[in-house]
């Protein structure tokens, strides 16, 4: 029995930083995993390794028993790993319901062929696509919304609004950089719930998180990451209660 | 009148050279001055093979000419897909200079500056097409059914991806779709228009010469783009029609020929420029 998804040994330099050394945990299916560590520890690094658009000097990433080293964005998403952005990355001038769809696998008449040569076809599997869509909208509270332009929508929306993009994809595993951060105690309430919600569902999810009491209240398991090196894995209660770990997060200030 | 036919059959025959950039430039961002360099080699191809020894009618002449430029556009988009943005638009830069050279430099294929003259009329399947309202039938079904592409390509998913692709190439790829496939497609379907646009062209007007394919002529595909709107089906009707209807006017103005030619390149980059400062949407588009 192997781990749901196994990092093992990530090294990475970017010219002289140094940013990834030996970097080595797992995640098991079915938890909320938090990642945390101080600004430029590597978390997003991280992400960029697994998901196949940063290629490490050296380490390897598993998933399922299966090598994803080497494979394409695109091909890791097949296999079940999707993830969200720091900066949202979303599509501005398209409509809530359009940025989720893009993230719809397999769907008729997205080459010119099929457009082209059997419309009624393609419009009737866009049809089914919109609601399968809608539904996701919907799931993260955001079906009002689905015909509104992205750069309309609050901070708070767009963040839901790229959770409903990876889910739209169908991978079992989310990577999701900083869902929380910069929201308002509503949409923070709404967020946390959401991931609850999404983990209770059967999803896995690796989370980036800056607040402690986020981390608390949502993690099964917490990653603590230090210069590119993890530090420490352990239930929430443990990382955060420990004084060396809360020494290099908060840079002694506390 | 003839000069009404001669001006629908052009800017129809733009109109599917507007699509075709539209595709690109607009859609897709992928910033191309190179369209005519295509647009030109569809001409070529298919006056090559209607007029060989053993010549080939139209419509095969046409789908090969078409076949050429799909690859010859996917071959020339490729470097979009290492270089970004502004590098790429020096790249096509290059690759319309040396298109150029090539068609007024291979006189044994081209006939070099002098012009290929002769080329015959077209026929559909054995059906020649010589009058006047014949060449505007064919031409209209031909921009008609390119028009229809295009407006089926908009509303499927494809469509939806390109525009995506044009925002965030990256955000496209952790959505699990491949980039680099959707690009190569809108390339070949772009060559497909712009090569089709060649053949018509070239058995139209009996005669072509490099100056119809040169980087002039990029640059007035990208200001009928910028005029009529980016992005949308209408935008890529009205510019060519609204473009090409500047000769017909200015031969009705009273300016002597010498400077007619100067006079046209003067307004189409004046309003170029006062599009892209006050209009950037065009008349009937989003902005590029
Ligand atoms: N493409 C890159 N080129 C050069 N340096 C990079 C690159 N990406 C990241 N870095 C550097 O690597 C280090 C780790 O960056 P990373 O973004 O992974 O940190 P992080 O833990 O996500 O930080 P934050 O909490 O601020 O998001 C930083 O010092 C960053 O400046
Ligand atoms: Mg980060």
């Amino acid at each position: 029995m192997t781990a749901f998804m196994q990092v093992a040994g990530l090294d990475h330099r970017f010219g002289g930083l140094h940013a990834l050394r030996d970097c080595s945990f797992t995640i098991e299916q079915g938890r909320i995993t938090c990642l945390v560590g101080p600004n430029g520890a590597g978390k997003t690094t991280i992400f960029n390794v697994i998901t196949g658009f940063l290629v490490p000097d050296e380490g390897s990433v598993a998933f399922r028993d299966r090598k994803l080293d080497g494979l394409r964005p695109q091909a890791i998403v097949r296999a079940g790993i999707a993830r969200t952005f720091q900066n949202l990355r979303l599509f501005a001038d398209l409509n809530a319901l359009d940025n989720v769809m893009i993230g719809i696998a397999g769907q008729f008449g997205e080459e010119p062929v099929g457009a082209i040569f059997r419309p009624l076809h393609t419009s009737r599997a866009q049809r089914r696509r919109r609601q399968e869509a809608l539904a996701t909208l919907d799931h993260v509270g955001l079906a009002d919304r689905a015909h509104d332009v992205v750069r309309n929508l609050s901070y708070g929306e767009q963040k839901l609004l790229t959770v409903a993009r990876v889910l739209a994809t169908g991978a079992e595993l989310l990577l999701l950089d900083e869902p929380a951060s910069g929201l308002s105690a509503g949409a923070l309430d709404a967020v946390m719930a959401l991931l609850r919600r999404l983990q209770s569902e059967g999803k896995t999810l690796l989370v980036v998180e800056h607040n402690t009491r986020v981390v608390q209240q949502i993690a099964d398991d917490v990653l603590f990451l230090h210069q590119g090196h993890l530090m420490a894995q352990g239930t929430p209660e443990r990382i955060i209660g420990d004084p060396a770990l809360a020494e290099i997060y908060f840079g002694g200030a506390l | 009148m003839d000069f009404l036919y001669t001006y629908i059959v052009l800017a129809e025959i733009y109109v599917l050279l507007g699509l075709s950039t539209n595709l690109l430039v607009g859609i897709v961002g992928i910033f191309s001055v190179s369209q005519a360099a295509v647009f030109g080699v569809g001409a070529y191809i298919v006056a090559h093979f209607m007029m060989a020894a053993d010549p080939l009618s139209f419509i095969p002449s046409l789908a090969i000419a078409a076949a050429c430029c799909i690859a010859l556009n996917i071959l020339v988009t490729l470097p979009s897909l290492r270089v970004s943005g502004d590098y790429f638009v020096v790249t096509s830069f290059g690759i319309q200079l040396l298109a150029t050279a090539v068609f007024i430099n291979w006189t044994v294929g081209t006939g070099g500056a002098n012009g290929l003259p002769g080329i015959p009329p077209p026929d559909i399947f054995g059906l020649p097409i010589e009058t006047n309202q014949q060449y505007v039938l064919l031409c209209t079904a031909a921009s008609v059914l390119g028009c229809l592409a295009f407006w089926l390509i908009m509303r499927a998913p494809f469509g939806r991806l390109l525009r995506a692709i044009r925002e965030d190439e990256t955000a496209v790829a952790a959505a699990g779709k491949n980039v680099l496939r959707a690009k190569v497609s809108a390339a070949a379907l772009a060559g497909a228009f712009a090569g089709t646009a060649g053949g018509l062209y070239a058995t139209f007007l009996s005669f072509i010469d490099p100056f119809s394919f040169d980087l002039d002529a990029s640059i007035l595909l990208l200001t009928m783009i910028v005029v009529g709107g980016a992005r949308t089906l209408a935008g890529s009707i009205v510019g060519p029609f609204l473009l090409l209807a500047l000769p017909q006017v200015l031969t009705l103005v009273d300016i002597p020929t010498t400077i007619a030619a100067a006079a046209r390149q003067l307004i189409y980059g004046l309003l170029l420029i006062a599009f892209m400062l006050f209009r950037p949407q065009g008349l009937a588009g989003e902005r590029l």
